[in-house]
């Protein structure tokens, strides 16, 4: 028998759960469809579980490597099955309060298990269940990017499904030696995180670290990797893979030499594409981009005038990314707009971004090549944290601060940042882009001394004086 | 004398009610829907989380759905509008 819903929407995670939450305030009767486990990439096998073990990851490295003089490194022993027993209990306690209690308190809500596939542009078929529905949320996420390299398919291998807690794919032993391909943020947290753990890590980048960033945050942070013992080999296109379990070798053609590298297991880290392959969208009349990616316009509609998409499955439509807040963001203005008419628009513009290694990274706005492709006046001050009195206070020097400002009215266009407390920092810069401040602002606000926020209004200095001149509290 | 009959036209406004717990509740929505200029009768039903207005043509749904989300913590969308009582 079918059922019929106000909005039903497909995939579980931060989008999707923002818009069931805003669509049952509204008084509709809500289907939300999932074939995975509860709660998306981010709650499982992404964002939180990386996090949990990336801090104990941290503890292990500072004991072993305290910065100050004075303190004698100590040997913190790892049981790897054991941390990850941990991670495991966070990661579900963390899907049972933040998405099942919060679903099971929604009214008008039902939660659907198994594979959505459309048999038309107002059905669903759910493991042999029709399900009507006057509104759709495509809302199905991504998945890690397999690249098509000779040999992948016919040896084991890990992505970052290897976070999660109950899932096929899931890593429970610690690596001996892992190579990591890829070169992106996955990449790079995944690669320290082992590497402090105590495996052996080498990481194939096929151009730099984290392409698409300031050069010099990836620069900054392989510069750290290579002092921790973390192998990268940059400008290294892989040519074939071969091996069985527990014994990988990648073979990979640099600059001017080939090389085999051998390693226990293997973490493929080259993007995420999305989850739509198997919707059946071209019966609903959705169709995809080359890529994969739903096509919607500014208010998140597709060319269906009543199915819409977002979070990761729009890719990076609109000034859009693949993160966890910008999908809930998102979720909730489809909400509004298919069930309310709201009109609202997403607006891209300001999105903090950060990078969860140590020293961890952090960003908003544009780089300088993408203000300098635009033609804007701009200039650009880069600031290393050694003159950022708390940086040099607890020996954690190393990163940088640099702003991009126009010229001609000396607003902010972009902060990157690599260093201690990063992605906390990040948010003054964003609230300052989000009500169009200047450097002037930056500067004048009075900053808490010590901390590492005095970096922007430092940074924001070095536009118009020698900050390796500056007294305390850089007035 | 013949008297005159004037018909009234008459819309049906279906509309989905969110944040209402119990009759009280209940009251409290149809009274909002009620004292919206042009409504003749509002209908809501706690279970459904649903609310059925008869109203004349003039009335915007939107007035109906501000006027629900104006009594906190009520909330509310257009689900259809029908011209007869079982269209």
């Amino acid at each position: 028998m079918a059922d019929r819903f106000d909005l039903a929407i497909l995939g579980s995670g931060s989008t999707a759960f923002a818009a069931a939450i805003k669509a049952t305030d509204l008084g509709a009767h809500v289907a939300m469809v999932e074939r995975r486990t509860l709660g998306g990439t981010c709650a499982n096998r992404g964002c939180l579980p990386s996090k949990n073990l990336i801090e104990a990851a941290r503890i292990v490295h500072d004991a072993a490597h305290p910065r100050y003089p004075g303190l004698t490194p100590a040997r913190i022993d790892v049981d790897f099955p054991w941390l990850i027993a941990q991670k495991d209990d966070v990661v579900r306690d963390y899907r049972a309060k933040k998405y099942a209690s919060v679903a099971d308190a929604l009214a008008g809500f039902e939660l659907v298990e198994g594979d959505a596939r459309f048999t038309d542009a107002h059905a669903l078929t759910v493991g042999g269940r029709a399900i009507e529905a006057d509104r759709f949320l495509i809302a199905t996420g991504s998945r890690p990017a397999i690249p098509p390299i000779p040999g992948l398919d016919a040896i084991p291998y890990l992505t970052s499904d290897l976070l999660d807690a109950d899932e096929a794919g899931r890593l429970t032993e610690l690596p001996v030696s892992l190579t990591v391909l890829g070169g992106g943020y996955v990449a790079v947290e995944l690669a320290q995180l082992f590497a402090r753990l105590g495996s052996r890590v080498t990481v194939l980048a096929r151009s730099g670290l984290l392409s698409g960033y300031e050069p010099a945050l990836g620069e900054t942070l392989g510069g750290v990797f290579r002092d921790e013992g973390i192998e990268v080999l940059t400008g290294a296109r892989v040519e074939r893979v071969a091996g069985a379990e527990g014994a990988v070798s990648v073979a990979v053609e640099l600059v001017g030499a080939g090389r085999i590298v051998r390693s226990e297991h293997l973490l493929v880290a080259t993007g995420r594409r999305p989850n739509t392959d198997d919707l059946v969208l071209d019966r609903a009349g959705v169709e995809l981009d080359a890529d994969g990616f739903v096509p919607v316009d500014v208010r998140l509609r597709t060319r269906v005038s009543h199915i819409w998409a977002a979070g990761d499955v729009i890719g990076r439509q609109h000034g859009s990314q693949m993160a966890t807040p910008v999908g809930a963001r998102q979720g909730r203005i489809v909400a509004e707009n298919a069930l309310a008419d709201a009109g609202r628009v997403f607006d891209g513009t300001v999105i903090p971004r950060a990078i969860f290694t140590d020293p961890p990274i952090a960003v908003v706005g544009r780089t300088e090549a993408e203000v300098r492709a635009s033609h804007q006046p701009a200039a650009a001050a880069t600031t290393p944290l050694q003159y950022v009195p708390r940086a040099g206070a607890i020996h954690k020097t190393t990163g940088f601060v640099k702003l991009i400002a126009s010229t001609i009215d000396e607003r902010v266009l972009g902060v990157h940042m690599i260093g201690e407390s990063a992605p906390e920092v990040i948010h003054e810069a964003a609230m300052a882009m989000r009500y169009r401040a200047a450097l002037p602002d930056l500067v004048d606000l009075i900053h808490v001394y010590p901390t590492m926020a005095e970096a922007l209004k430092i940074g924001a200095q070095a536009f118009s004086r020698d900050v390796t001149k500056l007294s305390c509290c850089a007035e | 004398m013949q008297g005159v009959i004037v018909v009234q036209p008459i819309v049906y406004i279906d509309l989905g009610v969110g944040g209402m717990t119990c009759d009280d509740c209940v009251r409290k929505v149809t009274d909002t829907l009620e004292s919206v200029p042009g409504v003749n009768r509002a209908s809501v039903d706690l279970e459904g989380r649903s609310a059925v207005v008869e109203a004349s043509p003039e009335v915007g749904p939107e007035a109906l759905t501000d006027a629900v989300r104006a009594a906190r913590p009520y909330n509310a969308f257009v689900r259809r509008v029908r011209t007869s009582r079982d269209g």
